[in-house]
């Protein structure tokens, strides 16, 4: 039994691709529309990056790669061994450039597609906030009124500054993590070590 | 039924309901677990459904329990688990019995959980507690009970994971982290996150040299020898040394009793620190993304009870182990032979010959009708 390996289909693909080239492990051509391949004693799950740890935790795959903002949303007791480097982002609050600063607001509205993470990080700083869950286009929110402020993912900062919005504050750094399922680390020891080895020495 | 909202065929989530081969599956695997555990001179005790919510006070688990208010005022919870319940009796009705005390339960636990990878609010749970023996016997005494278990029920490749909580505590000790500059510590460690434990060391101001093994603990794991580094990387914490020499007669014990092929070190293992006091581990096999079970010292509970002595025990989840055998494909349950249809024309006459065909050891079906 091969072991196998859960990809986000996401913007993590690209970096995931040329990790594993680097390390000189098998990884499939295109992915196309196949979501389930097999390949040189690798098998492959091609699925939504906030699906990965969840796939992973459930043992349904052995292994994946997951960026750490979609690991502390999801909250999924996974083990994550490995930095890889890449896929580096910031998740932030923002808000509209020069409105008003949202923690010293009485009552928030946060729209965010994280909303696990965003409810804890405002409830350490005191605040109780209403969570709005988006699927996308948080940045949207603020100039429309749906919400007060975001927390969100930014790279460069040039999304937020295109729909008039500036950061507030950090509340975690992120990059890509290569993840192992509980039950596999210690009962398929070998094979997971030989690829969190052969990992370790081509990330950056 | 007025004011409900869920229709008569609704359960409310997180409990199970088993019928037919489903339930005889169970019921087989629990034989199998128990006879091993009476097989290690362990008695049963069936302990009470609920009890005074203060028995299960001082646990992590106490925020999942189901509390509620008795006729007379007390405040009363459904049981969360049973070693506190066995840890009580052990002090209480047992109080003049000798040391070592050795009992097993198989029973449910109820707690608030939202069912989510292999946990519900109602589990069944087959386990036992030695009670009053320390290192390393009884801790050896009963992975090797666990490891007899798991062979019984024909789990394959399962291997049981060993770390003791005295090596991350001896570590820290003296180091003046507050609760959640720890916790958030102990969870990058249980996540064997190797930088972001680092981050929270420095954040927190550990020294370097304590700094450094702790982060090492996430990369700790292994077969045995991974010991002999551990005690070199480790060495000069004496607290955390001790905990090595322990977890070292442990393994020696069960490798010269021939289960060292199924044992791996895990010294990152940091999960239940505030319960446990030794010895932890966890059984893990192929095919399950989580522990089928798991166990450890905890010397420090019977003393809540009035009678301080050293403990240690596991358990395994009957609804895990049934989900394992599921994906393991392991055999089900062997078919019960046909039963013989006795029809009661004369419901008299037919009912001597059904009992008679019992007495015969015939398995028979009384009357016409019904189905599987």
């Amino acid at each position: 039994m091969s072991l196998t390996v859960a990809l986000s289909k996401g913007k993590l693909l690209g970096g995931s691709e040329s990790l594993f080239r680097r390390a000189r492990l098998p990884f499939p051509e295109a992915e196309g529309r196949r979501l389930v391949v097999s390949l040189d004693g690798l098998r492959f799950l091609f699925v939504k990056d906030m699906d990965v740890p969840t796939y992973v935790e459930y043992g349904v795959a052995d292994c994946g790669v997951a960026g750490r903002d979609v690991l502390l949303e999801s909250g999924s007791d996974v083990y994550e061994p490995l930095d890889l480097g890449f896929g580096r982002c910031r998740l932030v609050v923002a808000r509209r450039q020069g409105g008003p600063d949202p923690r010293s607001a009485s009552s928030l509205r946060v729209a965010t597609k994280y909303p696990k993470v965003a409810a804890a990080h405002f409830q350490q700083h005191g605040l109780s906030v209403e969570v709005v869950t988006l699927a996308g286009s948080v940045e949207l929110a603020p100039g429309l009124g749906l919400a007060d402020c975001i927390v969100d993912v930014v790279e460069t900062g040039r999304t937020l500054a295109e729909n008039g919005l500036e950061v507030v504050e950090d509340v975690a750094a992120s990059s890509a993590r290569f993840v192992v399922n509980r039950a596999s680390y210690h009962s398929r020891r070998g094979e997971v070590s030989h690829l969190l080895d052969a990992l370790r020495q081509a990330a950056p | 039924m007025n004011g409900t909202s869920h229709s008569r065929a609704q359960v409310p989530p997180g409990v199970q309901c088993f019928v037919g081969d489903e339930a005889r599956r169970r019921r087989r695997i629990e034989d199998r677990v128990v006879s091993v555990f009476e097989g290690w001179d362990y008695e049963e005790i069936i302990p009470p459904l609920f009890d005074y919510a203060d028995v299960f006070a001082g646990q992590a688990l106490a925020p999942k329990t189901y509390s509620f208010v008795g006729r007379d005022g007390s405040l009363l919870a459904l049981r969360p688990d049973f070693t506190s319940l066995l840890a009580k009796v052990a002090a209480g009705r047992l109080a003049n019995r000798p040391a070592p005390i050795r009992l097993y339960y198989s029973g449910e636990v109820l707690r608030y959980e939202p069912p989510k990878a292999g946990r519900q609010s109602e589990l069944y749970q087959m386990g036992l507690e030695h009670l009053g023996g320390g290192p390393p016997t009884a801790d050896a005494e009963i992975l090797a009970v666990a490891a007899e278990c798991l062979d019984a029920l024909g789990v394959r490749g399962w291997v049981l994971a060993l770390g003791h909580v005295g090596v991350f505590n001896g570590l820290l000790e003296g180091t003046a982290l507050d609760a959640p500059a720890l916790e958030r510590l102990r969870e990058r460690v249980d996540a064997k996150d190797a930088e972001g434990a680092r981050q929270a060391l420095t954040e927190a101001g550990v020294a370097r040299e304590v700094a450094e093994a702790v982060v090492r603990l996430t990369a700790l794991s292994g077969d045995p020898p991974v010991l002999a580094e551990a005690e070199r990387a480790l060495a000069f914490s004496p607290r955390a040394r001790a905990a090595l020499a322990e977890l070292r007669a442990i393994v020696e014990a069960l490798s010269a009793a021939g289960l060292g092929r199924h044992l791996t070190v895990d010294l990152g293992e940091v999960r239940g620190l505030d319960y446990y006091t030794g010895l932890v581990f966890r059984a893990y096999a192929p095919g399950l993304g989580f522990e089928v079970g798991g166990g450890g010292r905890y010397d420090t509970l019977l003393a809540r009870f009035g009678r301080p002595m050293p403990a240690v025990g596991f358990m395994l989840g009957l609804d895990r182990v049934a989900l394992l055998l599921d994906r393991q494909e392991a055999a089900p349950a062997p078919a019960l032979p046909a039963a013989e249809n006795i029809a009661s024309g004369d419901v008299g006459k037919a009912l001597a010959h059904a009992r008679g065909r019992r007495a015969a050891g015939a398995r028979v079906r009384f009357g016409n009708g019904g189905g599987r």
